[in-house]
């Protein structure tokens, strides 16, 4: 660019708000990180010892590692289902054209733009009526209805990478829908799959409105957080707050090197 | 021709990082000219027009506009505005609001701005579309909005950086005229930055050449177009055969597809060093019988013909594998056995020649 | 394009519109028939009653939530908006590739971490006797009362809504043509002033939609008004869980959520036809 189109204390200034922004985001989830190794139940400055007193806690409350387990499973399930719920939409855009496309797509991406208090509320009443609510399946079906709109949009956007004409070549030599499917569709969107599992499983691992709403006693963990936050404070809240962000860190470079990496492979082969 | 300089490059380089995208440049541009900036992506026109418009710095050098040098002067507050390749029209405002724009922002109030804004529509021939958005636009009727955009403020000088690139053939030769008119008219300075080398002829007064972010030759379409002054314009042009060799004790050219005599005017002064000889395609012929002596000729097989309206252009090769044009009437053709492979003399008179002054 | 309807295309695009149809619309049409159920007896009956609609539009709290939220989650979006700019300003213009390529890949990080543990965190901060008024001692001051008051709860908007409203805008920005920006500063259009008539016009609909999300997130929020606002005053969510969790009685919840949607729905009409106000495909 230009560079003398330019003021030295503007530069300066909005580069220091970069960093200023990022300290706001980042200041609470380095300050739970900071306070779920300190010893003082009641978090304040000048920060007491070290201590690794609140895992302890945390490892050893039935509570918290039923509602580990309860996440899990939901997490797995919902992972699954909404990955392939998003790639047969993602796919459906991808190839088809056909009247009503817009409300399939809207309905297909809209679940996570409702409030979570009016999803919660619909979800509660709707599946208390189908004898569905207060269990794990419950929850597994209102998590299902804010993944897959995720999993489409990733599944979405490494299918527009592909070549509209792959898939018809492999038709042209001989292949059914059905081999063209599993032959060129799958394994190009593959690192799409991969990613969207992953990505589901952290947003359902996160998720604790619609959760709270419809579990009833089948808490996952972060309803146990709202349940802890209603309580008084604790610093389990930090420690399990820590827990979940390094598992959801996890899940989220993993799918980012599954998304980006396999990418450039694909880019650095179609160069040369 | 001090006094005429409106533009002035005094030794300017600009780098990017490692890259020298201009290298010493000199130039001067005159007050109410067309000067064309012609050469290939990458040769530094775009930066030299950047620079003036103060959308580049220069990393070393001197630009003067009238006299004042205007390095550290930011683009706002410099008279220079330019057309841009995409055109840059603002898709959020209406046509005779981004025409207004350079007036709103020099203060001008709503009526008079609204009042020359409309002049210029009704001037540029699109005073129907002032409400319109860009979008509902053609691509000429785009151009006209962007020239009376940059125009309305009057300026000295006009900056056009392609603006015709993306116009189809027709309506580019008519926008050409346009340009030209409207350059006559005003009688302002046009700095015109351009790949094609029919634009740059068909409009310039004067043409600048440039590769590799240096200046290869100044001058006009006729002046280029007879008298190249290096080896890259010959090629760039490409309407000349090449031929380098050695001059010899007798004065005429040595090279690897036989010897040439040279033009009377260089044969006398002609060094014993290396030096490039070059013939127009227009005044090379082709014949299948061995041409009189008042020639001189080289033997060359027929690669392919190519036919553009009233002429054909002939593609040869010589026995060392250069490439060698000829362009013709097809009345001059219509008996030579032209199939491909066919050898034939490409012959031409000695005093069509022109020496390069840098070989 | 090819055959419409074939049981090829249908098995990948039938499951998606079964499952959202049976778990997304129907869950939100059969709100709309229990706002009319009647509750006798702590039981709920299918009914046909207005008397929910009734009740909770007499009330005066339900109206005074209704304009607390509405005015809370509107402040949220405006300052929201204004805070976050220069951010992605500068982000989108004054950072090389390499570092935009990390800014963004930062910003991404906070929708993997527990937001109830970054509410919970702020309460660290904002306490009494919390980081913030901590600091403050040191100097001999406060402590200020932070917690509980509607500036908290306006810290816990931004920390749900201010990354993800910082990429919207930045997407929105990332794509303006730079030749506009040079073409403004060529007709002599200043700094400043090229972010006014160019960047932000340039932008308008990322710029709206971005405040949209704000305002949506903001709006059906209950964690920051609860553990930060301290759950008073009350707004629409609190009064949704309040109302459904206490007792049974959801059919005026859920004449509360169907507001809140034709609220929404409203808002993000006018927001929309706003961003493309003047446009023509």
């Amino acid at each position: 660019m230009n560079d003398f189109n330019r003021n030295r204390f503007v530069e300066f200034g909005l580069r220091f708000y970069i960093l200023l922004s990022f300290a706001f985001v980042f200041a609470p989830i380095a300050a739970s990180f900071v306070f779920s190794f300190n010893s003082d139940r009641f978090p304040s400055i000048p920060l007491g010892t070290f201590s690794t007193e609140w895992y302890v806690a945390v490892a050893t409350d039935p509570l918290v590692w039923e509602g580990l387990r309860n996440t899990l499973f939901v997490g797995l399930f919902v992972a699954v289902v909404s990955t392939i719920l998003g790639f047969g939409a993602a796919y459906t855009d991808f190839r088809y054209r056909f009247s009503g496309k817009s409300a399939y797509l809207a309905l297909a991406l809209l679940p996570p733009t409702i409030p979570v208090v009016i999803l919660g509320l619909a979800m509660l009443a709707f599946l208390s009526r189908i004898n569905l609510s207060g269990q794990s399946i419950s929850v597994i079906i209102a998590h299902i209805v804010i993944c897959a709109p995720f999993a489409m949009a990733i599944t979405r956007l490494r299918l527009s990478q592909m070549d509209p004409d792959l898939e018809a070549a492999a038709w042209n030599l001989g292949a059914s829908e059905w081999s063209a499917m599993r032959h060129v569709i799958i394994p190009f969107a593959s690192p799409a799959i991969f990613g969207a599992l992953f990505i589901t499983m952290a947003v359902s691992f996160d998720e604790f409105a619609v959760a709270w709403f419809v579990s009833g006693l089948n808490e996952t963990l972060p309803v146990k957080v709202l349940g802890f936050l209603q309580g008084q404070v604790s610093p389990r809240i930090n420690v399990i707050g820590t827990f979940v962000f390094v598992i959801s860190m996890t899940l989220v470079i993993f799918a980012q090197l599954l998304l980006t990496g396999r990418t450039m492979d694909a880019r650095a082969a179609s160069d040369d | 021709m001090q006094g005429n300089a409106l533009v002035t490059f005094d030794g300017v380089i600009k780098r990017f990082g490692n890259f020298t995208a201009v290298q010493k440049l000199d130039l001067e541009i005159h007050k109410g000219e067309f000067l064309a900036i012609m050469g290939s992506s990458g040769c530094g026109k775009t930066t030299t027009l950047r620079m003036l418009a103060g959308l580049e710095a220069p990393s070393e050098g001197e630009i003067r506009l009238g006299g004042k040098p205007i390095n550290d002067l930011p683009t706002w507050k410099r008279d220079t505005p330019m057309v841009w390749q995409s055109l840059a029209l603002f898709p959020f405002l209406n046509v005779i609001e981004n025409v207004e724009f350079a007036l709103k922002m020099r203060g001008v109030g709503a009526t008079e701005r609204r009042r020359r804004a409309g002049n210029w529509l009704e001037r540029m021939q699109i005073s129907e579309f002032s409400e319109r958005n860009i979008s509902q636009l053609s691509g000429g009727q785009r151009q006209r909005v962007a020239l009376a955009r940059s125009l309305v403020v009057e300026p000295e000088i006009l900056l056009l950086d392609e603006p015709l690139s993306a116009l189809d053939a027709h309506l580019k030769v008519r926008m050409q005229s346009v340009l030209q008119n409207l350059q006559r008219e005003l009688g302002i300075t046009f700095v015109y930055v351009t790949h094609s080398q029919s634009e740059a002829f068909a409009m310039a007064d004067r043409v600048v050449i440039m590769s590799k972010g240096v200046v290869e030759q100044v001058g006009s379409a006729q002046e280029i177009y007879r008298a190249p002054r290096t080896r890259f314009v010959a090629e760039f042009l490409g309407s000349s055969n090449i031929f380098a060799g050695k001059v010899a004790s007798d004065g005429t050219l040595e090279t690897a597809t036989g010897k040439y005599r040279l033009p009377r005017d260089v044969r006398g002064n002609a060094s014993k060093s290396a030096a490039t000889l070059v013939v127009l395609d227009t005044r090379s012929y082709l014949s299948a019988a061995e041409p009189g002596p008042e020639f001189d000729r080289v033997k060359a097989k027929v690669v392919g013909e190519e036919f553009t309206g009233a002429m054909a252009k002939i593609y040869l090769e010589t026995a060392d594998g250069s490439e060698i044009r000829v362009q013709s009437g097809y009345d001059e053709l219509a008996d030579l056995p032209m199939s491909t492979g066919q050898e034939l003399y490409v012959y031409w008179r000695p005093e069509d020649g022109h020496v390069l002054p840098i070989a | 394009m090819r055959r419409s309807i074939s049981l090829y295309g249908l098995t990948f695009s039938l499951p998606m519109l079964i499952w959202q149809l049976v778990f997304f619309v129907a869950p939100l049409v059969f709100l709309i028939a229990l706002s009319f159920w009647t509750v006798k007896n702590f039981k709920m009956e299918p009914d046909f009653d207005t008397v929910n609609w009734v009740t909770m539009y007499g009330r005066s709290v339900f109206w005074q939530s209704y304009g607390l939220t509405l005015a809370l989650a509107t402040a949220a979006a405006v300052i929201t908006s204004i805070l976050a700019f220069p951010c992605s300003f500068a982000i989108a213009f004054k950072l090389s590739p390499k570092y935009r390529q990390w800014a963004i890949f930062l910003m991404v990080i906070p929708f993997f971490t527990s937001y109830l543990v970054r509410v919970y965190s702020w309460q660290i901060f904002l306490s009494d006797n919390g980081i913030i008024n901590g600091l403050f001692a040191q100097v001999g001051m406060g402590p200020f009362p932070l917690l509980n008051t509607v500036f908290a709860t306006m810290i816990g908007y931004l920390t749900l809504t201010f990354p993800l409203v910082v990429l919207l805008q930045l997407f929105s920005l990332i794509f303006i043509d730079r030749t506009l920006i040079e073409a403004a500063h060529n007709l002599r259009c200043g700094r400043i002033r090229t972010v006014f008539a160019v960047v932000i016009p340039s932008a308008r609909v990322g710029l709206v939609i971005a405040a949209l999300f704000c305002f949506i997130l903001s709006f059906g929020d209950f964690v920051s008004p609860v553990y930060l606002g301290g759950g008073d005053p009350t707004t629409l969510s609190i009064l949704i869980t309040d109302t459904t969790k206490s007792g049974q009685q959801w059919p005026r919840a859920a004449v509360i959520a169907l507001t809140m949607i034709a609220t929404l729905l409203a808002v993000a009409f006018a927001a929309v036809g706003f961003a493309y106000k003047g446009r023509t495909k």
